[in-house]
């Protein structure tokens, strides 16, 4: 399978870090996502939120990488948001029961708004 | 649920076997074959080692957390006494126990111990059931073959590595050999001092400006060493002698070529028609060369090159019976003697590769070395010109 180049973008909102994945989470270009959050954590940010608007799929490495990223979090306290999600993607998480150790939100104001965080 | 999960264990298969077919260096393909695995069983470390190529040991090939595992602590016996490609709960090595490993399964290829797949609990801290264990069965199978194939081609590289370091050792000795044998010809005669060397290397040059194959030219200068190995059975007085050779005299250092060819011909050269070559250095286009006076259509390229890379050394060496011609007299006399002695066309190529040496356009020259530098090069030049002018005109006509 062709994998679409990966990349990540990210914001910050008050005390979160927005971040944004972009292509396809199935490879090791999606070490990238890792790294983004890891320089957030080590920065004492404790609020996560990935945006997966634009990542349309995430197979077995993408799962590994995302459970990187949420020991990490874990680790250092924090909480990790996931937004936006297609149903194939929240029925993976959800088959895989991970749907416990996760928190999922149709958007990202709502997992803003979960983690106290307003938009200025 | 079940359904679902079958599909994604599928799907985990087909990711694995993107990514042992992918083109990605191996250090990353195995990287991403372990986030495969740690994905598909939900592990939050784990590793794949390999068996070192020399010795016992294990190495981590591809890892993800266990930092604090020394391979060096763990009993590798135990594991490779293990049933190969099965996975086992691991629960009496101390160390691995220590470093969190809770699941190892043994890599097998038929009976080769390859290396290991090591994971801790997982993520959810549920326990692996047995469907974790008849997967990770199927892909230990997948990764073991990979990591043998790895050791498979590293050691068909290394052997070709040593094939590659021994041909060229055995190259070297066979054109040490070669310029020993000159050597013990040349010595024969004082005035011919390295003149087999010097033939080699004009003949090399000549056929490299005629376009040959790096093959045929160390066919060609092989020849050039050894085109007088004939005279190692020709008198010392005959060759050494300073008057005129007699008629017979003449007759027994003509058959030096044909000696030579009877010497090399039971060598098995890798490149056609040494022997040929070396046994022809003497004929000439007009067929009144030795030792079988043929014409120039029954001549080869090559017996060409080295006659005239052969002449034009005796003509700018010194002999016991006369002095050596200065280069612009050589390159009268070799235009001279053309199409009775020499070819055009390789007089052509040897007049443009000297040009082109004396312009200094070759960074190696084969030739200019060799002569002596009291020259006048602007006149040489214009000489070559010339020849090459006339000659180049004559080849267009024809």
């Amino acid at each position: 399978m062709k994998s679409a180049p990966f990349q990540v973008r990210s914001r910050v909102v008050e005390d979160a870090a927005v971040i944004y994945p972009q292509g396809y989470l199935n490879n090791l270009a999606g070490e990238g996502l890792v790294n983004e959050c890891g320089r957030y954590t080590r920065s004492g940010v404790k609020k996560i939120v990935v945006n997966f608007r634009e990542t349309d799929i995430i197979n077995s490495i993408g799962i590994s990488l995302l459970l990187h990223i949420m020991e990490d979090l874990q680790t250092a306290g924090g909480t990790l948001c996931f937004t936006d999600m297609s149903k194939v993607q929240l029925d993976v998480f959800e088959m895989l029961g991970l749907t416990k150790y996760f928190r999922f939100f149709p958007d990202e104001n709502g997992a803003l708004q979960f983690l106290n965080v307003r938009e200025g | 649920m079940e359904l679902k999960k079958a599909l994604f264990n599928i799907s985990a298969l087909a990711d694995l076997g993107e990514e042992i077919t992918s083109e990605k260096n191996f250090r990353e393909k195995l990287q991403s074959l372990l986030y495969v695995i740690l994905g598909t069983f939900l592990a939050s470390k784990g590793a794949i080692t390999c068996q070192e190529r020399s010795g016992d040991k294990i190495a981590f090939a591809a890892r993800k957390g266990f930092d604090n595992l020394s391979l060096d602590n763990i009993d590798v016996a135990g594991i490779r006494a293990a049933v190969k490609n099965e996975p086992y709960s691991v629960n009496s090595d101390p160390a691995l126990v220590k470093a969190g490993v809770q699941i190892v399964t043994p890599l097998w290829v038929r009976n080769e111990f390859i290396g290991t797949i090591m994971l801790s609990r997982k993520f959810t801290s549920e326990a692996y059931a047995p469907e974790d264990f008849e997967l990770l069965r199927v892909i230990a199978h997948q990764v073991a073959i990979t990591l043998n194939n790895r050791s498979l081609f590293m050691n068909l590289t290394e052997q070709l590595n040593d094939n590659r370091k021994l041909y060229e050792e055995m190259r070297k000795i066979y054109h040490d050999t070669l310029q020993a044998f000159a050597a013990a010809i040349d010595a024969k005669d004082v005035y011919t001092r390295h003149h087999s060397q010097r033939v080699a290397r004009y003949s090399v040059a000549i056929a490299r400006e005629l376009g040959w194959s790096e093959h045929d030219i160390e066919g060609i200068y092989v020849a050039g060493f050894l085109h007088d190995v004939g005279k190692l059975a020709i008198s010392n007085e005959i060759l050494n002698k300073k008057t005129p050779f007699t008629p017979k005299e003449m007759e027994e250092v003509r058959r030096h070529s044909l000696l030579s060819y009877k010497i090399i011909s039971h060598i098995k050269f890798p490149w056609k028609d040494v022997e040929k070559i070396v046994k022809h250095h003497h004929e000439r286009p007009d067929g009144t060369g030795y030792p079988d006076a043929l014409s120039r259509n029954d001549l080869s390229e090559g017996a060409k090159v080295l006659a005239l890379a052969d002449s034009f050394d005796a003509m700018t060496s010194k002999r016991a019976y006369r002095d050596k011609m200065d280069l612009r007299e050589a390159l009268d006399e070799l235009s001279r003697c053309l199409n009775k002695q020499f070819d055009d066309k390789i007089m052509l190529a040897f007049c443009k590769v000297l040009d082109k040496e004396i312009r200094g356009d070759l960074p190696i020259p084969n030739i200019l070395p060799h002569l002596d530098k009291d020259f006048d090069l602007s006149l040489i030049t214009a000489l070559l010109e010339g020849i090459i002018q006339e000659l180049s005109d004559g080849n267009e006509k024809d």
